[in-house]
């Protein structure tokens, strides 16, 4: 209750005057530096942007990194407008930049650029205040390129020879082919990232985990390919 | 229900609606950014920092910080003592604080001398206020504010340490590319701290953000006990757009205030107010533009002579106010 009353630093300044106090640009010595603590601090924050990045699987409209990171607010608006719960905030273990911006997570559903839902334009572009996320005019659905699947031969249950074929009934866009084998492969050029065949793999469920695996076996991975993404 | 309660449901509330908003996929968004569909109202702060940052203009960035100028203008710094979660949370230090048997006056001990002499220190700055006013008088041959004493300067200074920092925060966005304080804003960590819990719960979803979040928002707002008086840029945003706020100011009405009316010693009006500001003497107190509206002043009054109408009569009342400060230096001459 009464701790309310010594809030703010205002009042306790105010009653106790030292007339030693001298003003810089009308402010004491101790606000000044207060401020410019607090300039150095964010200066130094800003910094980590000349920090080597991670590729990420960013939401439809968020593949130009730079304008993510840049006009991003982090309000996780586009977190909450997903009807499909497909995107979630990044993870401090992304970045300390990235924590908070968002990014795919094809845990239980893919991504449909909204076309059931909103017509094809996905409402997490619609919901962004600050176009972080905005596609390029005329970008249908199939031209979007959130990432590309990749296939952990090592987890997958076809490879050892379980006979799972769940991404290759999944995929929207023909871009799994199975072999002789009857295991799968990606083909590159036709995966957009859509996340259909990672919401499906049951190499992480009950009776079917690999020693070692951390993630499912076919997972989507950012399309330029160089970091390891979620 | 009183002003003090509501100022603390109010916050909670807007972050219970988040949540279920969060839940239920609705879209309707935070403090950060909230509305409907492509319409959204965005925090003034995060929107200049973004298009700095982005070196673009963003048309919605725009139109929110045109609505934000507006409803400072008409509300001032109103978004702080209602809306916002962080004095709420930093209530937290409360929780913290041991406990201490409070004297009869509800005072803590420590802070006594303040405090006994309420009423006296009230006199006693009107004194030093009227010595310096005399003393440049004499010196210069005009009357003026009491620049000449630091403390009293320091809480109606035009600027302080928030403006060094939204100055700060907005320089870093545009020399490093991106809205650097809304990464650390307690605003926006509020928020984040209840969809990080939703996620965790509903989603499984572990990570060390909801750690490294939590401390940072008790780190700022618990610890820092000054956050929104002394660095909280968009405090320092609001009180400069806030200077053009001429509503909702407290006025008092002299037939009632025991100092007008009685003269006898109160004070309690300005040892309520949170922002510093001394709606008795306002010469006294921190300016206008901070005042939140939060009503601290108006419960306190004990004859409720305070009040927090539309727009005060200001001419009357400022008169009144002067013919009373005049009064005083000249009884004290």
């Amino acid at each position: 209750m009464s701790d309310e009353k010594h809030v703010d630093g205002a009042r306790e300044d105010r009653k106790a005057p030292k007339s030693s106090d001298r003003l810089y640009a009308g402010m004491t010595r101790r606000t000044l530096c207060t401020g410019v603590v607090g300039i150095a601090a964010l200066l130094g924050l800003g910094a980590v942007n000349l920090a080597p990045k991670e590729d990420l699987v960013r939401p439809p409209g968020g593949q130009d990194e730079e304008r993510v990171i840049g006009a991003c607010v982090r309000c996780e608006r586009c977190v909450e407008s997903c009807p499909r719960g497909v995107i979630a905030p990044a993870h401090i273990e992304d970045g300390v930049l990235a924590m908070r911006t968002p990014v795919m997570d094809f845990a239980d559903d893919r991504c449909d650029f909204c076309v059931e839902e909103n017509g094809g334009v996905p409402l997490c572009v619609e919901s962004c205040p600050t176009r972080a996320l905005e596609l390029p005019v005329g970008v249908d659905p199939q031209s979007c390129v959130l990432g590309v699947a990749k296939i952990r031969t090592e987890w997958c249950l076809a490879y050892s020879a379980a006979g799972c074929r769940f991404c290759y009934d999944a995929c929207p866009y023909e871009a799994i082919r199975l072999d002789d084998d009857l295991r799968p492969h990606i083909i590159e050029e036709k995966c957009n990232g859509c996340g259909a065949c990672e919401a499906v793999c049951v190499s992480l469920k009950n009776g079917s985990i690999s020693r070692g695996a951390n993630e499912r076996a076919v997972t989507v991975k950012p399309a330029l390919g160089k970091g390891g993404g979620r | 229900m009183r002003a003090k309660t509501l100022r603390i449901l109010i916050p909670l509330a807007v972050l219970l609606v988040a949540g279920v908003g969060f839940v239920l996929h609705i879209g309707i968004g935070n403090l950060s950014s909230f509305g409907w569909g492509d319409i959204s109202l965005l925090c003034p702060l995060g929107a200049l920092g973004s298009m700095l940052a982005t070196k673009t203009l963003i048309p919605q960035a725009i139109v929110s910080l045109g609505i934000a100028v507006v409803l400072i203008l008409l509300l001032g710094r109103a978004f702080c003592g209602w809306v916002c979660p962080v004095p709420v949370v930093s209530k937290l230090r409360e929780v913290f604080a041991k406990k201490k048997a409070l004297p009869e006056n509800g005072v803590e001990p420590g802070n006594e001398c303040s405090v006994a002499v309420l009423t006296d220190a009230e006199r006693e700055a009107l004194k030093v206020n009227d010595a310096c006013q005399a003393t440049k008088r004499g010196k210069a041959g005009r009357s003026g504010g009491c620049a000449s004493c630091a403390s009293c300067a320091d809480v109606r200074a035009q600027l302080d340490s928030r403006h060094l920092i939204l100055g700060g925060s907005l320089l870093s966005a545009a020399v490093f590319g991106f809205p650097v304080f809304c990464l650390i804003c307690p605003i926006g960590l509020s928020f984040a701290t209840v969809f990080l819990v939703i996620l965790l719960f509903s989603g499984g979803d572990v990570t060390w953000s909801l750690l490294v979040v939590l401390a940072l928002l008790i780190v700022e707002v618990v610890l820092f006990r000054k956050w929104c008086s002394k660095i909280c840029p968009l405090s320092a945003l609001m009180s400069l757009v806030g200077k053009g706020n001429k509503t909702l100011r407290p006025s008092i009405d002299d037939t009632a205030c025991l100092e007008t009316a009685h003269d006898a010693p109160c004070g309690r009006c300005a040892l309520a107010c949170e922002q510093a500001i001394n709606p008795r003497h306002h010469d006294l107190g921190a300016r206008w533009s901070e005042c939140t509206k939060c009503r601290a002043c108006v419960d306190a009054c004990p004859t409720g002579a305070l009040s927090i109408p539309l727009l005060v009569q200001e001419e009357q009342g400022a008169r009144r106010d002067r013919k009373t400060d005049a009064d005083v230096a000249d009884a004290a001459r």
